[in-house]
């Protein structure tokens, strides 16, 4: 974490400002230097698959700009008058002042400038920030507990019965958040569950914040990053949470974790099963209908899989393109740092699927290194990974398909590799590939130039 | 250092321990050599050249910018005192808020911008507030501003544990910069055996103890008045003494990188000197 490093996977804490964006209703208000709040859209959002502004995200995220002067003299007078501003003519729910390092560094009480507003009953909370505090996975988590502990609040909480909030992937910098939570949330809808999924377009927002400490149980969906704040849960609203560190891709994997949530929420399992045995006929029909396809380009199909992703999501997709597809894992990069309590977790959870080599590393140029010596001379690879992985695999002459950041050049709307659904995607994209080649070649057909 | 080239001087030393007053006196002593000066006071409180000019006479230059942005004048920030010393306040936030040590920096680039360091200066004396506590407090002593470095010091245990560690930033400079210890002045508080203290401390240091400065209770009263001792009183014996003080930095040429010591060598020399024979000795101050 402390060494220089190439090509970057992830920002700084205040890229969780992206985080507050997920959330209808909510706003953030950046207080630190002109270009923080800017470059981290850049990063998490337009080079994330041209995801969007949306309301009060991009170039209008309020910020306070601070200059030379708010550093000399404090920045808090300047972020009292922007809280007031976005205050008047910003239409959110809910705002979140959100610090950059300048700020943290010189001491501005940002924190008791939102407490003071949330005092005269404005929807504000405060989190510090800074960049140097860690990433924006740590930034992600301190926004989702300040939240939590500022404006949900000291609650007694009324359990609704079979309704769960989900805690899983970071929202942007995940390209495909949006249709990742669409997925989570229909299957556990299928499993009779109301669910706050609390982030994106299917989320009611800040309604559905206040409704946390209501529900029966927290599902997390990833290894280490949201722990915190389950844990926070339990402590304050006595919720019990059901930690699944793999995201689920495919059929398998997906079936697997539907069984583990419905004998955790205690559901009745006949429904259960009657939900998993639907969705496996769908996955597993088109899934048999890819046989034709298979035989008829063996020749050309790859084999090797490389995959630079975070340790939300490579782990799942992974374990997919092993455990279902066949694939012979080569090289699996996990880039975002995680404690070592979640290392320890996901390595067990990978020796449980099947037992393969992951590797912890944020250095993208580490990662290209690696991969180019692993590879080789050979043809027989696909890279999941970023835009930087697509320069090796079209140098190496491999094929490649786009998971994680940075990516700018593609756009993303409701895609998934997560679920049956996802699994699915997954399939289609990885076998399409082929023909991003000059020279695929079936029985009967020829793609050449 | 060479006739008629500018020496541009840092003072340091625990909060206290006198080093506005020890300045502001020595620059009176070189003024009366008819030496052209500049004192830079680098401490919020803005106190560095109230004994030179009767008060806080012109504005700081952080209010200033505060007030006026870059649209500022340098006559409205320097003043003439008393000898025709320019006195320069650099100011900074309130206590307790933003950042004092980027404030220096601020006000230091200022000044050069506004071209406060002209060629007919002898001397610019920076009077730095306690300790070098983070970079912005450094900053006197960085690349291009001054290369002497005078530690206030006296024979109180904690004073000496301030000039130590200062020391230290001192000697960080040294290495790659070109900074120089010019020596220790003891502002003396009349500890027991406190030359021979000083004197050795400053020879562990790699430096000098350059004078030994008397209490005397005409400091105090030319304070109320808002002078320096040599307007106040020019016959006093203190008026002497700072005159000395300041021929000797004149004339000084022994200038070293510190090397300062571990804790436990510092204290060594402390009990040595008996300063910590016993503990509530040890806890005077």
């Amino acid at each position: 974490m402390n060494a220089l490093i190439e090509q970057p996977r992830y920002a700084c804490a205040l890229g969780a400002q992206q985080s507050v964006l997920a959330i209808p209703g909510a706003l953030p208000i950046v207080h630190a230097g002109p270009g923080c709040s800017s470059k981290l859209f850049g990063f998490a959002s337009f080079g994330a698959g041209f995801q969007g502004e949306g309301f009060g995200g991009g170039s209008h995220v309020s910020s306070t700009n601070t200059d030379e002067q708010d550093v000399v003299f404090g920045g808090e007078s300047k972020l009292n008058n922007v809280i007031n501003g976005a205050l008047r003519i910003l239409d959110g729910e809910l705002f979140v002042v959100l610090t950059g390092c300048t700020a943290d560094i010189i001491g501005d009480d940002s924190l008791s400038a939102a407490r003071d507003f949330a005092a005269r009953g404005h929807p504000v909370v405060g989190v510090e920030t800074g960049g140097f505090k860690g990433n924006n996975y740590f930034g992600h988590e301190e926004v989702i507990k300040a939240i939590v502990n500022q404006f949900v609040g000291e609650v007694e909480p009324v359990p609704r019965p079979r309704t769960v909030n989900v805690f899983s992937v970071l929202p942007y910098q995940n390209p495909f958040w949006r249709g990742d939570l669409e997925e989570i949330k229909r299957l556990l809808e299928g499993l009779g569950l109301g669910v706050n999924i609390l982030f994106g377009g299917g989320s009611q927002g800040v309604r559905e914040w206040r409704a946390i400490p209501h529900a029966a149980f927290n599902l997390l969906l990833s290894p280490s990053t949201g722990l915190e704040t389950a844990e926070l849960l339990r402590a304050k609203y006595r919720t019990d949470f059901l930690h699944y560190p793999v995201l689920p891709v495919g059929g398998a994997e997906t079936s697997r974790f539907l069984r583990e949530v419905s004998a955790f929420a205690g559901l009745d399992s006949e429904t259960a099963e009657n939900f998993i045995a639907g969705e496996e006929k769908r996955f597993y029909d088109y899934f048999v209908s890819l046989a034709d396809f298979i035989s008829e380009y063996r020749n050309n199909l790859p084999s090797e899989l490389y995959l630079v992703a975070d340790s939300i999501y490579g782990p799942g997709l992974s374990s997919f393109l092993v455990n279902e597809l066949g694939f012979i894992p080569r090289g699996i990069y996990l880039t975002d740092a995680p404690a070592d309590r979640g290392r320890r977790l996901i390595e067990r959870s990978i020796s449980e699927r099947g037992g393969f080599q992951i590797n912890f590393e944020s250095d993208g140029g580490l990662i290209e290194a690696d991969i180019r010596r692993r590879i080789g001379g050979g043809h027989k690879a696909v890279i999941l990974g970023s835009s930087w992985e697509k320069f090796i695999a079209q140098d190496t002459g491999n094929l490649y398909l786009y998971v994680s950041l940075p990516l700018n050049e593609t756009v993303v709307l409701n895609k998934t590799y997560v679920g049956y659904n996802g699994g699915l995607n997954l399939m289609a994209d990885l076998y399409s590939s082929l023909f991003s080649r000059k020279t695929t070649t079936s029985r009967t057909q020829l793609f050449t130039d | 250092m060479a006739e008629g080239k500018l020496r541009q001087i840092a003072v340091y030393g625990k909060g206290g321990i006198g080093k506005s007053t020890t300045t502001q006196n020595l620059a009176v002593g070189l003024g009366e050599m008819r030496k052209k000066i500049m004192i830079v006071g680098c401490d919020p409180k803005a106190d560095s050249t109230r004994l030179l000019i009767g008060g806080l006479a012109q504005k700081t230059v952080l209010d200033t910018l505060r007030d006026n942005g870059d649209k500022v004048d340098l006559s409205s920030i320097m003043k003439n005192g008393f000898l025709d010393i320019r006195c320069v306040e650099s100011g900074g936030p309130e206590p307790g808020v933003g950042c004092a040590g980027r404030g220096i920096i601020t006000a230091i680039g200022l000044l050069e911008r506004l071209g406060a360091y002209t060629e007919d200066l002898d001397y610019v004396f920076y009077d730095v507030l306690g300790d070098v506590v983070c970079g912005g407090f450094a900053m006197p002593i960085r690349e291009g501003k001054a290369k002497e470095i005078y530690i206030v010091a006296s024979g109180e245990m904690m004073s000496l544990y301030a000039a130590n560690n200062i020391a230290k930033g001192v000697q960080k400079y040294a290495v790659k910069g070109g900074v120089r210890l010019g020596g220790i002045i003891c502002n003396s508080r009349n500890v027991e055996r406190e030359i021979d203290l000083l004197q050795a401390f400053a020879r562990e240091l790699g430096s000098r103890l350059i004078h030994f400065v008397p209490r005397d209770n005409v400091v105090q009263h030319a304070e109320i008045r808002r002078k320096t001792v040599i307007e106040y009183n020019p016959s006093a014996r203190q008026a002497a003494e700072y005159r000395e003080l300041a021929g000797k930095i004149d004339q000084n040429t022994f200038f070293s990188i510190p090397t300062p010591m571990s804790a436990e060598r510092l204290e060594e020399i402390l009990i040595e000197f008996g300063l910590m024979e016993n503990i509530k000795d040890a806890y005077q101050i």
